[in-house]
């Protein structure tokens, strides 16, 4: 019955480290705390080969305090930087990142408002605010433009609002064919530009961006995946307009492997966990709301506007005062600009109450757990799918038992541990 | 509405006496390089410059691209000012190591690369020449839309 043992020490309470197979260098940790082993290696200094001690997150049904819904605005030709005459407004669009809207922000920013640039305005329009709007007006200020941004809602209402927050810059962001050879390029400047920009908010109060470990767990060995086209399927984004199998989608990470940190394996000495294959690596993690705060506040500092509107067709483009406008409508501009090579990709995400002091993340079963100072993020995802799941779903409502038996599945690896006794 | 309209017309007055001392002043958006030129330019490119700019003129986070943010911060000028910068302080690691003639070379492939047309007169590489050639961004009614979208 030992459950979680509390642990009082100089006023602080710390809940015993995860046990299973971890227990007794977390327990070792904590002994190296306590005065009398002041000269001890301090819990924070596992020597390489030693478990890494950590807090068990609480996963029990209570703390699940909001599941949210969300399309991803996947585009096949991946994201389009391209540009409209309305009138007499030049808008350049920015739509269409599918899940990868976070992590690509920036670069793709960078790359519309140079767009913007290059008629030499002196004040421009943004509409839409979630992370592709705000991004790209802070952008635009940073290069010395007035800007107003126009939109329904702000960020915090937003489809951004409702993403899960990691660094995944080629997720369902583009299908290989109609995307063509040249978009790896583009991908790749939009990625290692962004991973530089992110990089830039590391360590501000807050902490709108840090890094945590992850650790992918599993039953059998550890593979990566990989899914030939399988020739029964006939239909394909060309025929049909939306992907039918997995082998459509384009992968692009490989290209910027030299910089962000690959999974290592764990031996069964290192793995914490009470699972038999482990994996870890370090990832890069968007705290929304402290995230959201510092752009907001930046763009304000700078003189920015905001305007509460809706937008009806392009022709309200050109009704606008600004004769230059970057379109970041996301998923709407669907409708709004009929791009129907915007293909609905359904995704949703549970939240359990924030434990910053179990803060890592966990994937096990397809099942993922991201520890965020905004929330601890439940994703679970069906294991035969792969990047196929939700797609053509534009059903935006929540399904909360699919998080509760996500919930289940990973309950195993933070069931009560075995404490040893003193 | 006086007080701003003052150092309008003074620039306007500025203006007319420059045009009328001089050749009339073409554009960047005239023609003022050839296909030849800019071929070679990016030759020179590619081995010179593209390791910090970048392949497809990108820049990085930290090195400033040589796209529609780098027209737009030398337009309205005179292209004389960018030859002559080149010629200081380009290639960073060797500045001042390409002669004038290959400054030209890279300008008509930064101005081809940058949606510029090419024409049939070669852009030259004195300053006097190059200051009668105003930096102007292209047209962007000529592109929108043409451009593939994900560009
Ligand atoms: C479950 C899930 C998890 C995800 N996880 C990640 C992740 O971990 N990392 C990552 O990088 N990406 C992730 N994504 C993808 C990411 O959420 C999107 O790519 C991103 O939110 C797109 O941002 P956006 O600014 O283009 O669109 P939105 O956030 O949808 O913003 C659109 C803006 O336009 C405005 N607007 C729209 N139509 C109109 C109109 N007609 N008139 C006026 N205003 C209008 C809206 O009010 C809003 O302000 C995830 C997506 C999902 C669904
Ligand atoms: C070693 C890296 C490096 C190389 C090689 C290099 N540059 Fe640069 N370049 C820079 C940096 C850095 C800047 C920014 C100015 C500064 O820091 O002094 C710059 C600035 C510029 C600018 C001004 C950009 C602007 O927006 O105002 C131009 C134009 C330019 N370089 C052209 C070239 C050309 C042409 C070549 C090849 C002949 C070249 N550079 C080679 C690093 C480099």
């Amino acid at each position: 019955m030992a459950e979680f043992r509390q642990v009082e020490q100089a006023g602080v309470e710390r809940r015993a480290m995860l046990k299973g197979t971890l227990g007794a260098a977390a327990m070792m940790g904590l002994q190296a705390c306590a005065p009398a082993a002041r000269t001890e290696r301090p819990a924070t200094m596992m020597a390489p080969g030693r478990k890494t001690a950590l807090v068990p997150i609480r996963i029990t049904r209570d703390q699940l305090i909001d599941v949210k819904c969300c399309i991803r605005p996947l585009r096949a030709a991946g994201p389009n930087l391209g540009s409209d005459v309305v009138g007499d407004t030049l808008v350049i669009h920015n739509y269409g990142h599918g899940g990868s809207g976070w992590s690509l922000s920036w670069g793709s920013a960078d790359i519309a408002v140079g767009k913007a640039l290059s008629v030499l305005p002196r004040e421009i329009a943004v509409v839409g605010c979630g992370i592709i709007g705000l991004t790209s007006a802070v952008m635009a200020q940073r290069a010395g433009l007035k800007v107003t941004l126009y939109a329904r809602e702000s960020i915090q209402q937003t489809r951004s609002f409702r993403a899960s927050g990691s660094f995944t810059p080629d997720s369902r962001v583009a299908l290989t064919d109609p995307a063509g050879p040249a978009f790896g390029d583009v991908w790749e400047r939009m990625a290692r530009f962004s991973w530089k920009a992110f990089r830039t908010y590391l360590g501000l109060p807050g902490h709108p961006v840090e890094f945590n470990d992850s650790y992918q767990l599993s039953d059998t060995p550890i593979t990566r995946r990989v899914w030939p086209a399988d020739p029964a399927i006939t239909q394909s984004f060309a025929t049909s307009g939306r992907p039918r199998q997995n082998s459509e989608f384009g992968h692009y990470s490989d290209r910027i492997r030299d910089i962000v940190p690959q999974a290592q394996p764990l031996s069964d000495e290192e793995n914490p966990f009470p699972v038999a294959h482990a994996r870890r690596s370090s990832h890069m993690i968007f705290n929304f709301a402290s995230y959201a705060h510092v752009m907001l506040g930046e763009f304000f500092e700078r003189g920015g506007q905001f305007v509460m509107k809706d937008f009806y067709s392009p022709a309200d483009y050109a009704a606008l005062a600004e004769k230059v406008v970057i379109n970041c409508t996301g998923y709407a501009a669907r409708d709004l600009w009929q791009d129907k090579t915007v293909i609905p990709v359904r995704g949703q995400t549970g939240w359990l109450v924030p434990q910053p002091e179990a803060f890592y993340s966990v994937r096990y079963r397809n099942v993922s757990l991201t520890s965020k100072r905004d929330g601890i993020v439940v994703m679970n995802t069906n294991p035969d799918l792969g990047e196929m799941l939700g797609v053509g779903d534009s059903m935006e409502l929540p399904n909360v038992a699919d998080i509760e038996q996500g919930l289940e599945i990973l309950s195993p690896l933070f069931s009560p541990p075995v404490v040893e006794r003193s | 509405m006086i007080q701003r309209a003052a150092p309008l017309l003074a620039a306007t007055v500025v203006a007319l006496i420059v045009i009328a001392a001089t050749p009339a002043p073409v554009s960047t958006r005239d023609g003022v390089y050839t296909a030849a030129q800019a071929a070679d330019g990016a030759r020179l490119y590619a081995a010179q410059c593209a390791m910090c700019h970048g392949r497809m003129l990108e820049g990085t986070f930290e090195i400033p691209g040589l796209g529609d943010r780098f027209i737009a911060q030398w337009s309205n000028a005179p292209l004389s000012n960018l030859h002559d910068y080149l010629g200081r302080a380009m290639p960073q690691f060797a500045p001042g190591s390409l002669s004038p003639g290959n400054n030209s070379k890279i300008i008509a492939f930064l101005l081809q690369a940058n949606g510029l047309p090419g024409g049939s007169t070669a852009l030259p590489a004195d300053p006097a020449a190059l200051s009668r050639v105003m930096v102007q961004p292209a047209d962007p009614r000529l592109t929108a839309g043409a451009v593939p979208r994900t560009q």
